[in-house]
């Protein structure tokens, strides 16, 4: 292969009017968008201190806001629950996916497709959108909730299992083959005793993500935390709403912390 | 013993591929597969338990041609052929008893393997063949936190758990030190000739080649260019299983000669 000879200052002087270019092009892109939606730069940073005075004034929980914290922690607790339920029921469908869809452990590469198109067509609906066309067939109810937060996460987990599994050195695997191991032995005695403490992580990631989601799809399933923050928030008892978004917030550093222990012990 | 009889093997481009290989290895003997890299000689090792699928001829062990065989078949034949690999290849997470005890796998029903259920003979035997590698204080450590030397012997122990007539060796002490490397060698050549295994090994390393085997095959770009006692391998002979390996594109012209 010829190169042609380029000096070091020639170099350098090409990546920089590169940088250049890709920087007008960038603020190009904000210019025009910003034209397009009439939206006036200045002026909304200029409102940005008015507002959230009024959010701190607002939203700060108050002595007032303690008598609602009895029923705050009760949703808070059920919609825990449903996060935890529907991320441990959905990693166990999505590890027998992966193991079928993973490469390196696909019994036919149609098998692999198939799933790597279905996990994708899950993940790829988000949350919300799953809540609302869920809500037709079961209501308002928990479970719908715990239905939407299931497929998305089933969707996620396949994928990030997957590539866990790929991930693993077929090295390993052939190991066992080697041994004179069959395909089940070889996926519970090689690839999952490699790979539990990766699913194990990805796991505790996707209840920490759920306790997120699940919030948002309670204010759509009218159930949970989330629809008791969209009840106070539309009879304008801010402090309430304000002390509910603290408590969740408390609980996702609370389950992170956790975790992070968890993932440290197992490592 | 193993015969191997016209093995052909041919990947798309020529690198790795073998032209008719002819070779025995015998009961009691450490045979050594020398050769550049990229000669063929991992290909040669893993078409013998059938991890890589030939093209042509037949590999006799014991009169029995294991190309031959059907997948049951296979599974019977690769219990009794022990595999030791240059990144040792156990499951890091599991003790070194755990893998030990994968070299039962062959021999179990699929469910028993998968649930890891072992007999108390078993387990027994696997504590006193990590005893023989010398890890016994070793067999509740996870495999990841074992030197590399340590790994190896639990690989050998896994081999041996297999009651092998034959234990196949892919560039086993390519990753180990010296020290290592003389206690991993000493413990092959014991099995050789205390268990009468046939020992086949794939090595880089000419010192240790004729320093420990018994019988030499040598390789050149997937074509046997020696094959002898090791007393028999002179200047002449490393030449020509060694000749251009040490040039860019030297596979590439030697093919064309």
């Amino acid at each position: 292969m010829k190169t042609n000879y380029q000096s070091p200052q020639q170099f350098y002087r090409q990546r920089r009017l590169r940088m250049l270019i890709v920087l007008l092009i960038l603020i190009g892109i904000y210019v025009g968008s910003m034209l397009l939606v009439k939206f006036q730069t200045w002026n909304s940073i200029v409102k940005i201190p008015a507002g959230l005075i009024w959010l701190f004034h607002n939203f700060i929980p108050t002595e007032r806001s303690i008598s609602y914290l009895g029923p705050i922690l009760y949703q808070l607790w059920r919609t825990l629950l449903v996060s935890i339920s529907s991320t441990i029921v959905a990693s166990i469908f999505a590890l027998m996916a992966a193991i079928l869809g993973a490469k390196t452990t696909t019994p036919h590469r149609s098998v692999s497709l198939v799933i790597r198109f279905g996990a994708s067509l899950l993940r790829n609906i988000p949350v919300v959108a799953w809540a609302m066309i869920l809500l037709f067939s079961f209501k308002q109810s928990d479970f719908t909730g715990f239905l939407a937060l299931f497929f998305m996460t089933l969707g996620y987990l396949t994928r990030a299992f997957t590539e866990t599994i790929e991930d693993l050195d077929a090295e390993k695997i052939q190991a066992l083959q080697a041994v004179g191991a069959n395909y089940f032995q070889c996926v519970f005695c090689g690839v999952l005793p490699e790979a539990a403490s990766t699913l194990t992580s990805w796991v505790l990631y996707m209840i920490e993500n759920n306790l997120r989601d699940a919030t948002l799809v309670g204010l759509l399933t009218g159930t949970g935390v989330g629809f008791l923050f969209d009840t106070y928030f539309k009879s304008f008892r801010y402090d309430a709403a304000g002390l509910i978004v603290l408590l969740i917030a408390i609980l996702v550093i609370l389950l992170e912390l956790t975790s992070t222990q968890i993932r440290r012990a197992i490592a | 013993m193993l015969k191997v009889i016209q093995l052909d093997k041919t990947y798309g481009s020529n690198k790795h591929s073998l032209k008719a290989v002819n070779f025995t290895a015998q009961p009691g003997e450490v045979t050594a597969i020398i050769g550049p890299s990229g000669a063929g000689k991992t290909t040669i090792l893993r078409s013998i338990n059938q991890l890589i699928r030939d093209d042509s001829g037949q590999i006799l062990l014991d009169d029995q041609d294991i190309r031959q065989a059907n997948k049951g078949e296979l599974r019977k034949i690769r219990h009794h052929i022990g595999m030791i690999f240059q990144n040792y290849n156990l499951i890091n997470p599991l003790t070194a008893l755990e893998n030990v005890l994968h070299g039962r796998l062959g021999a179990k029903s699929t469910v028993a393997g998968m649930l890891g259920l072992y007999s108390d003979d078993e387990k027994s035997e696997a504590l006193a063949l990590l005893d023989e590698v010398g890890l016994k204080e070793y067999a509740y450590q996870r495999c990841d936190q074992l030197s590399g030397g340590q790994q190896q012997r639990v690989g050998i122990a896994r081999a041996l758990m297999q009651h092998p007539k034959m234990i196949l060796c892919d560039e086993p002490i390519a990753s180990l030190d010296p020290k290592s490397t003389k206690i991993v060698m000493d413990i092959l050549r014991k099995l050789a000739r205390e268990k009468q295994l046939i020992i086949l090994i794939n090595l880089h390393q000419v010192d240790i080649a004729l320093e420990y085997a018994d019988h030499i095959v040598g390789i050149n770009s997937g074509a046997i260019v020696f094959e002898g006692p090791t007393d028999e391998v002179n200047d002449g002979v490393l030449q020509k299983i060694y000749r251009q390996a040490d040039q860019p594109g030297a596979v590439v012209t030697a093919n064309e000669n």
